[in-house]
């Protein structure tokens, strides 16, 4: 009787170890296999399938959109810090803080807005249906970050705000 | 040489083997001894009930066709559900990559 448990325990532990081994290693050599760390475009030519032409025009268009997100992140960044030093360490909003804090929302609906205008512009070098999901899903991440954040706002903190 | 010849159908040989023949006489309540031992032994095969499963199972285990097409079938879910989940997670980080190059980390 014992016997046979500690024969029937160690088969299912080796039995588990075969599963577990196999699945990691194929996981690791599918990661590896597919993942291409020089290309941050290879998920737009998977997913959407496209031909090489396609990835040929969408590469220019991004490689002209980088240097102007650069930019503006750049200023993004900036504005940033001048609003933490003006904030300081007071208590009170001062008005020169509001400015700074106006600033910088101008500065980033700027982004969202270039970044949408990008994405558009990606969305018609793509095939019809494959360009309108790249869209809704690149609006959806656009759009969705402070919608995240409002509901946390206003959701789960409790807090409501009535206009 | 000469060779001797046997007639198996010769009686007289026949009767002098039978005489020959000893039959040893049964111990006392022979029969009765059998059938004790015989439904003793169905006893404890009835009595082990429980652990005869897992005796199946281990006896079901250790034949090697059994043990290797375990294995077979264990190695290729692995590979399988591993493939897949490694291809799951290339084309998550390929679309992470994808966003973080777009969208700057200040928006999102």
């Amino acid at each position: 009787m014992n016997r046979s448990l500690v024969i029937l325990l160690g088969a299912l532990a080796l039995g588990a170890a075969i599963f577990t081994g196999s699945y990691f290693v194929a996981q690791r050599a599918s990661v590896m296999c597919c993942a291409k760390p020089a290309d941050d475009l290879s998920w737009l030519r998977t997913e959407f399938h496209l031909g090489d032409a396609e990835m040929a025009r969408i590469r220019e268009l991004h490689e002209g959109y980088l240097p102007k997100c650069a930019e503006i992140c750049a200023k993004i960044a900036a504005k940033k810090t001048e609003l933490e030093s003006v904030l300081g360490s007071g208590t009170n909003l001062t008005a020169e803080a509001q400015i700074k804090l106006n600033e910088l929302a101008a500065l980033r609906a700027q982004c969202q807005t270039q970044m949408l205008q990008h994405f558009a512009t990606v969305s018609l070098a793509m095939p019809p249906e494959q360009g309108r999901r790249y869209l809704a899903e690149m609006q959806q991440l656009t759009l969705g970050t402070n919608e995240l954040m409002e509901q946390s706002m206003s959701g789960d903190s409790g807090h409501e705000h009535h206009h | 040489m000469k060779k001797e010849n046997f007639n198996p159908a010769d009686e007289k040989l026949g009767s002098l083997l039978r005489e020959a023949r000893t039959f040893p006489a049964l111990p006392p309540r022979f029969q009765q001894n059998v059938w004790r031992r015989i439904e003793n032994a169905d006893a404890t095969v009835k009595s082990s009930g429980s652990g005869t499963w897992l005796e199946a199972v281990v006896t079901l285990i250790l034949r090697p066709r059994f043990a290797y097409a375990t294995v077979a079938v264990l190695m290729l879910a692995g590979i399988s559900f591993g493939t897949y989940s490694g291809a799951q997670t290339a084309r998550h980080d390929a679309e992470v990559r994808y966003i973080a190059s777009v969208a700057p980390s200040s928006l999102r």
